[in-house]
């Protein structure tokens, strides 16, 4: 087990001020504390080179839990362990295994090349010359940019500097790598060169990688488990498939008929969700889909059939609503 | 032994990096570089001139001849750009806007992390410094006292760097700040009003009445400028000297201790916001 989290909690003191300049007068003599729980409660265990999808609205304590797991926060209450050390002491051995990107925080000197922030790093890790130089250029040939190496950072392209800022993060080759919203703000292209980069990372350097991101195409494709975490508790823990299993049993079916169809005959089918000749849409319990695409099939005179996956964005959503009640 | 100082040696190349690095990035804007020199030299002859017309050659004033005077004072805007000359004042700023966050997932010492660049800023400085001097020597020939004696110049040196040492705390002692309050340039400002006064850079604080220069002999701002330079002009016996270092060690220590306990408790309460 490389990350464990028991009962987890940690509340902020946020100040509040009411609105206007009566408010701000107020608040330089007396100020109102509220405690917002950001995380309240939470554990979990990550094995060895697991891809985890750590997924949740806006606020819900994501990327709060990454910070206590990172060592930058102290939790309230509870105890976190990873790599078998405790986060908060930043002890050097610690902090040379693990790496916190933030998609919207950058490291690298804004007027320098990218490469002597590397350079710097190599020192700060105290990485040997020539296990630098086989790193850097094995991370330069998978996200392939040997060519803007030497380019000062701040005339690079969002998206050259995201690559930029996971190299500068991934050069002491991390075995734990917290990746909070890596691809905010990047092109399609990019998300999926992204993607599958950090897909490799994973394999090839057998690391245990938390992702959170608000873009499903990200958790779907990388991550076999996904915690989902709303108003600072876990919801759902488990693998994505049986989330899907568990939040939508069912499956759209989607008919074009070439022929009008009587609805009462319809009816015996599934749930209707809209019939509106020639087109009919119909809920069907996952495991029924196929049989009763094939009785339709048989039954009436048909243009086309489509059988529709549940979209993990609806899922999701419905997660989110779901646990709001 | 020989092992546990090849790694410390290693161990300080981060920082020799990071001097490296502060200087390619002040070159990156060498025109405002460039410019800040220019404005310095102008506030240098400025107050020289000044002077040189109060005081006349032979006259002098509260104790001070004309060269000696002068010495002082272009002395104290000497220091005043190289020994207290400090970035740490971004230390506030990364605190609130989440920087800070890069430093705390490192293994870099966030001290000498600052230190480091602050020596790099401070050697451009130098540099800078002696050429401007020299040329300021070959052209108007000012009436300087120069110290001769290595006994002054090397106690002066030692405590231009406790002088360095007490600012550079002091300075980041203030930067906290921003774990509790965004407010950083509050304190500050009075900071640097306090200093305008305490540390003698606009005289020499042994003019004032004796009962205020006693007490201001036990605060940390007496030995930022007026110490070393009264040092330097050798107007100090050895018993002054040994009891003004001694101050001036007690306040780097106490300083010190104080900014390491402050640190730790921000920590503790810091909420790495930014996001």
């Amino acid at each position: 087990m490389v990350i464990s989290a028991s009962h987890l909690s940690k509340y902020y003191q946020v100040s509040q001020k009411e609105p206007g300049m009566i408010g701000s007068l107020k608040s330089l003599f007396s100020r109102e504390y509220e405690t917002v729980k950001a995380v309240d409660d939470i554990s979990f265990e990550i094995n060895e080179g697991e891809l985890i999808g750590f997924i949740g609205p806006n606020g819900a304590g994501k990327t709060t839990t990454l910070k206590c797991l990172s060592g930058l926060l102290y939790p309230t209450n509870g105890a976190v362990s990873v790599i078998s050390f405790t986060p908060n002491e930043r002890k050097s051995e610690f902090l040379r295994r693990i790496a916190l990107v933030m998609g919207q925080k950058n490291q690298l000197w804004w007027d320098l090349p990218a490469i002597d922030t590397f350079l710097l790093n190599k020192e700060i890790y105290g990485i040997s010359d020539e296990k630098y130089n086989i790193i850097l250029e094995e991370l330069s040939r998978l996200l392939e940019v040997e060519e803007i190496l030497k380019t000062p950072v701040k005339k690079l392209s969002l998206g050259q500097r995201m690559k930029m800022e996971l190299m500068a993060s991934l050069i002491h080759s991390p075995k734990v790598l917290f990746l909070d919203e890596p691809t905010i703000g990047l092109d399609v292209l990019m998300q999926k060169k992204l993607r599958e980069f950090i897909k490799e990372y994973n394999i090839r350097f057998k690391a245990t990688i938390i992702l959170t991101s608000h873009y499903m195409q990200d958790v779907e494709q990388l991550c076999k488990r996904v915690i989902i975490i709303n108003f600072g508790k876990i919801i759902f823990d488990g693998q994505l498939s049986s989330l899907v299993e568990k939040y939508t049993p069912y499956k759209k079916v989607k008919v074009l008929f070439r022929e009008y169809a009587d609805p009462k005959k319809i009816d015996k089918l599934g749930k209707i969700d809209s019939y509106t000749y020639p087109e009919l849409i119909l809920s069907v319990p996952n495991k029924k889909a196929n049989s009763t695409a094939s009785s339709i099939l048989k039954d009436f005179e048909v243009e086309d059939i489509t059988i529709e996956e549940p979209q993990i964005e609806d899922v999701i959503a419905r997660v989110y609503t779901e646990n709001k009640k | 032994m020989l092992r546990v100082i090849v790694s410390k040696v290693e161990s300080m190349k981060k920082y020799y990096l990071i001097v490296r690095n502060t200087w390619d990035e002040m070159l990156t804007y060498r025109a405002s570089f460039i410019m800040w020199r220019v404005r310095n030299t102008i506030q240098l002859l400025t107050i020289y001139f000044l002077w040189l017309v109060v005081l006349p050659p032979g006259k002098s004033l509260l104790g001070y001849s004309q060269p000696l005077m002068l010495t002082y004072i272009l002395g104290t805007s000497l220091m005043d750009s190289i020994v207290l000359s400090s970035r740490t004042y971004i230390i506030g700023e990364e605190i609130n806007n989440g920087n800070l966050m890069n430093f705390l997932l490192r293994p870099v010492n966030y001290f000498l992390y600052w230190f480091a660049k602050d020596i790099g800023d401070k050697a451009m400085n130098v540099c800078f410094s002696i050429v401007e001097l020299t040329l300021i020597f070959i052209i108007l020939k000012p009436p300087f006292f120069i110290q001769t004696s290595p006994f002054y110049i090397l106690f002066f040196i030692f405590s231009a760097i406790l002088s360095l040492f007490i600012y550079f705390f002091i300075n980041f002692l203030l930067g906290l700040i921003g774990f509790w309050s965004p407010e950083v340039w509050a304190p500050r400002f009075i900071f640097i009003t306090l200093l305008g006064f305490f540390a003698g850079s606009l005289f020499p604080l042994d003019i004032l009445p004796k009962t205020i220069f006693e007490i201001m002999k036990f605060l940390p701002f007496t030995y930022l400028l007026y110490f070393p330079l009264k040092i330097y002009l050798g107007q100090l016996n050895f018993p002054q000297i040994l009891s003004g270092l001694a101050i001036s060690f007690f306040w780097v220590f106490a300083i010190y201790f104080l900014v390491k306990i402050i640190w730790q408790k921000g920590l503790k309460s810091y909420t790495a916001y930014g996001r």
